[in-house]
């Protein structure tokens, strides 16, 4: 199992990397994916009832997202100002952070109504369509 | 300007999906929380706004340059709001570019703060260039949209010719009525002495040659050689262009007819232009620095208009061609047409001399037996049109890579030298 997961992240590592070298944009979140899927799995085999560590799997997740679109926006060859590296840097840094306390106050709020019934994952999945349909809202209004 | 999703915009939204079915599917929170992050990105990136107002310019510091000489520019931004990240490209011609600076810059804006940053360009090769496009992109805080389009204040930007200066000019067989640098063959009042004769009743006391009117023992008068202007026609073949990389035929004629003009000029000779290929262009003789400016203007628009059609020299006016005048022919020898026109000017009895941009450096036979059988075939009827000139009093003389134009001009002269003393 470890083995095919170690294989499954060399393979997204490599398309991560070959989406870097021919700048193709479109492949970036393929590896995303499936580092996330392979997350998905584990979490699935172990079984375990919630796992504080997916706070440093997003942050990491869009961390090496927003290194990667940098990275293909450096590609263009435009001449930046003294000190946009480091500005860049920090914003990355600061973005990494805020995922981590997202997430975590997400995973803080999913321990807190695990045990209160039905309702509540209900009002939870309805939040997350919810969410998803005003993004397709706002997309389509662009 | 319009607004453009970037691709962060589309693969946040793809990780934001699949992260929210799959925990739904799955049934597991931390799902959600992987995909969380980007959602809050992309709803924070996705709020409405109004596209910026831009001013950019790029300020130019001459309209005319040199070919190969630094020019600098100024390239000016302002913004009515701040901008995270603008991005400004030069959309240069082929042939212009920047030697120092950038062409494509990113730059944070505040609002209503105007940068500007000096460049300096330079022009690879002659001719009229359109500047002033600048490709603009101005990003979101977060990358997932920008606003993007071409700001256009069109600055048009002259690069001359650099020609080389020449020492001996070609000089006419015959000169004209004003005064100039070239000594005529005529006698009258003038610098350079000619010949001695008896003196006639009429002949000015300051013209008697005293010290050989003391040999003779009667009056002897010294006669001279004045100083006239010529009038120089130059005669530009653009019917074809030979072209290898950088090198091309039809910009070597333009830089030698640059230099010729300049040099003619300077000698107070009047100096006309016909450019003689599927577009016709023509410039009637005249001298000064105007003319000058003049001449390079019109041949800066010089250009290869592929033609089918036959022209003779019955096209152009009279007054372009005056009599006595030097037709200066600068061609390549490729087009029969030109070939033509040259036999029919001489056939006018025109004093025409011949500078050929040699193509032949710029021409490799191809590898199988039949290309080298061909391109010896096209060598050998090269010589033979040579050969014809010749036979038609027309002197021609090479240069191009490695032999510079005033060695061509040598050329000439010594053969009209030699041509005038075969006659004798």
């Amino acid at each position: 199992m470890a083995a095919a997961g170690a294989r499954a992240a060399a393979l997204a590592l490599l398309v991560l990397v070959a989406a870097l070298v021919h700048d193709w944009p479109r492949l970036v979140p393929l590896p995303l994916l499936a580092l996330g899927g392979l997350y998905a799995v584990q979490l699935r085999v172990d079984a375990a009832p919630l796992d504080p560590a997916a706070a440093g799997v997003a942050a990491g997740l869009l961390v090496t997202a927003e290194l990667a679109y940098w990275s293909l926006e450096e590609r263009e060859g435009f001449h930046a100002e003294a000190g946009e590296r480091l500005r860049r840097t920090a914003r990355i840094a600061a973005l990494g952070l805020a995922a981590l306390l997202v997430a975590w106050g997400l995973l803080v709020l999913a321990d807190a109504v695990r045990a209160r019934g039905l309702a509540l994952d209900l009002a939870g999945a309805t939040a997350a369509a919810g969410v998803l349909l005003a993004l397709a809202l706002r997309a389509r209004a662009r | 300007m319009r607004r453009v999703a970037g691709p962060r915009l589309e693969g946040y939204a793809t990780v934001v999906a699949t992260g929210l079915v799959a925990a739904l599917a799955l049934r597991r929170p931390e799902l959600v929380a992987l995909a969380a992050p980007f959602a809050l990105l992309l709803a924070a990136g996705l709020r409405p706004a109004a596209a910026p107002r831009l001013e950019v310019s790029l300020t130019l510091a001459g309209e005319r340059v040199v070919e190969g000489d630094a020019l600098a520019a100024t390239l000016g931004v302002r913004s009515d709001r701040a901008l995270d990240r603008l991005e400004l490209a030069l959309a240069l011609p082929a042939g212009i570019e920047v030697v120092d600076g950038a062409a494509a810059l990113a730059l944070r804006l505040r609002a209503g703060e105007e940068r500007t940053f000096p460049i300096t360009l330079t022009c690879r090769r002659w001719g009229v260039y359109d500047l002033g496009r600048v490709e603009v992109r101005a990003r979101d805080p977060f990358r997932l949209l920008a606003w993007q389009g071409s700001v256009a204040r069109r600055q048009r930007l002259r690069a001359y010719p650099r020609s080389e200066t020449l020492r001996l000019l070609l000089p006419p067989r015959e000169t004209q009525a004003f005064a100039g640098s070239e000594v005529a063959r005529a006698k009258a009042d003038g610098i350079e002495f000619a010949d001695l004769r008896a003196y006639v009743p009429g002949d000015r006391v300051r013209s008697i040659h005293w010290r050989a009117s003391a040999r003779r023992g009667a009056l002897v008068v010294g006669e001279r050689h004045p100083e006239r202007n010529t009038d120089v026609v130059l005669f530009v073949d653009s019917f074809a262009d030979v072209r290898r990389g950088e090198r091309s035929t039809l910009d070597d004629a333009v830089r030698a007819t640059a230099a010729l003009a300049a040099s003619y000029l300077q000698r107070r000779d009047r100096v006309g232009l016909v450019t003689f290929g599927g577009v016709l262009r023509w410039l009637q003789p005249g001298l000064g620095l105007a003319q000058r400016y003049r001449l390079v203007e019109t041949v800066l628009e010089t250009g290869v208009e592929p033609t089918y059609t036959w022209r003779d020299v019955s096209v152009l006016p009279a007054r372009i061609l005056p009599p006595k005048a030097l037709v200066l022919a600068i061609t390549p020898l490729v087009d029969e047409r030109f070939v033509a026109a040259l036999a029919d000017l001489r056939a006018r009895r025109f004093d025409v001399a011949v500078l050929e941009v040699d193509p032949e450096p710029l021409v490799e036979p191809g590898p199988g037996e039949l290309d080298r059988l061909a391109y010896r075939l096209w060598l050998l009827e090269r010589e033979v049109l040579r050969f014809r000139l010749a036979r038609l009093g027309i002197a021609c003389a090479r240069f191009g890579e490695g032999s510079p134009l005033a060695t061509a001009l040598e050329g000439v002269r010594t053969y009209r030298r030699h041509a005038r003393l075969a006659r004798a």
